[in-house]
């Protein structure tokens, strides 16, 4: 079998596989995920960010080993940590909820900067990636507070500027709260 | 030889009612106003069957005549389906400007992309040119139209179910035909002098399941044409890019993650 018979074979394995998964998937059909934008713009999980800098600070672990035993500390470290992977679970959340926003935004829009589109295909790739390995390290025992601090802190910042943009947008922000027409099954791709 | 073209004649008849059906229906439900390329298409295939019928029934199966009617009336109905795809792409993304326009830049890309690829394999391959030249067609159509639904799904784009099986049934076609166009030639060529029939008969199997397919979807009205809001183009220009520069920061920090120190305990 030849060098090009193997290509088009494996392409054309990859394409049907491709083509199964788009077109079983439900990856347009969540309405209740998209039913209401403002339910969207809440990004809540921000507001515990005190609490999970808290939980993380090495002070506390400092005071338990002194104070109580290093088995204590040990279990309280590893319950923290715990803690802190859920964190970073609900940051993705709220930075998947923030790429939602914006393409939403896209859909409704009458034309795309592509560049814009292509840059936030590679962001969220890079946001994955980088979401599961840091997932990992601390799967793995190790717990990057301050690390996980700054992200919250970028989320956090990144909320308080798009609440602004939307305030500024003032009129136009209720016509972008009738965003969930076109997943609600109305119109031409209703079927 | 005889059991094997029996079986390939029965498949035949069966495709050819199957799409008569679908023509009929399209006919009926009067989809053939909305989807005037997609009927064609299906018209011309209808006549390329019964065309090259009397052409394998006069010339034989393997006379030079039979090959060039066989080519010349693919190439065809390929350029008819190309239209019909496009024309099925603009229908369900009619009301959404901004992402149609950037499918379109996405199809033409890709095309080309594989395109070159698919000439650089196949080079210096005289004798299976065509082999290769329709495969590749299948490949790139394959490839684009994906592309598109992937596309679609990403922006969480419902588009009506009449539309993407007949795009999913598009994409199944041409995929299942260049896995049995690379498959079975190098399987079967040495091993069975009538392998041409088997190749048949799978390819017709597999078109007939997409005509199922798209008489099941067809059987409905098509979705009437609603107009969607659309907002000023300043709020995509203001909002998106600070969405991808926040994005960005976020991304960054995270990346940072691995050159922060890990705090004592």
């Amino acid at each position: 079998m030849s060098f090009s018979m193997l290509v088009f074979i494996g392409m054309g394995v990859v394409l049907l596989v491709v083509l199964g998964w788009v077109s079983f998937s439900n990856g347009g059909q969540k309405p209740e995920a998209i039913g209401s934008l403002r339910q969207e713009r809440e990004w809540r999980h921000i507001s515990y960010l005190p609490q999970i800098k808290q939980a993380l600070t090495s002070a506390d672990y400092d005071f338990l080993t002194g104070r109580g035993s290093p088995e204590l500390a040990k279990r309280v470290r590893r319950e923290r940590r715990r803690i802190a992977r859920d964190y970073l679970s609900a940051l993705r959340t709220d930075f998947e909820k923030l790429l939602r926003f914006a393409q939403v935004i896209s859909v409704m829009s009458p034309e795309l900067d592509v560049a814009q589109e292509l840059q936030g295909f590679r962001l969220r790739a890079e946001f994955l990636y980088r979401y599961q390995l840091i997932r990992l390290w601390l799967v793995c025992g190790s717990a990057p507070s301050e690390a996980l601090a700054h992200l919250s802190d970028m989320v956090s910042g990144l909320t308080v500027r798009m609440e602004t943009a939307m305030a500024e947008l003032g009129e136009r922000t209720a016509l972008v709260a009738e965003l969930a027409s076109p997943y609600n099954g109305g119109g031409p791709d209703a079927g | 030889m005889r059991a094997f073209f029996a079986s390939v004649s029965y498949l035949w008849a069966a495709s050819v009612l199957a799409q008569a059906v679908v023509c009929g229906i399209l006919v009926y439900r009067g989809h053939f106003r909305t989807l005037p390329f997609f009927a064609t298409y299906i018209t011309l295939n209808l006549y390329q069957a019964v065309f090259l019928y009397g052409v394998y029934s006069r010339y034989g199966f393997r006379s030079p005549e039979a090959s060039a009617a066989a080519w010349w009336s693919e190439a065809i109905t390929l350029v008819a389906r190309a239209f019909a795809t496009v024309e099925i792409l603009r229908l369900a993304l009619k009301s959404y400007r901004g992402i149609s326009g950037l499918v379109w830049r996405l199809l033409g890309g890709i095309s080309l992309l594989l395109l070159i690829c698919v000439a650089i394999i196949a080079r210096g391959d005289a004798g299976w040119a065509l082999m290769h030249a329709d495969r590749g067609y299948h490949m790139i159509f394959a490839a684009a139209v994906i592309a598109c639904l992937t596309l679609i799904r990403y922006y969480q784009i419902q588009v009506a179910p009449v539309y993407k099986a007949l795009l999913a049934g598009f994409c199944f076609y041409s995929c299942a035909k260049v896995l049995i166009d690379s498959i079975l030639p190098g399987l079967l060529f040495q091993r069975y002098p009538n392998f041409e029939f088997i190749w048949q008969s799978l390819a017709m199997v597999s078109f007939l399941a997409v005509l199922v397919l798209w008489g099941w979807a067809l059987r409905r009205p098509l979705p009437e044409k609603a107009e969607r809001a659309v907002l000023p183009s300043s709020v995509y220009g203001r909002i998106v890019p600070e969405i991808n520069y926040q994005l960005r920061a976020i991304n960054e920090q995270l990346m940072n993650f691995w050159k922060i120190e890990e705090p004592r305990s």
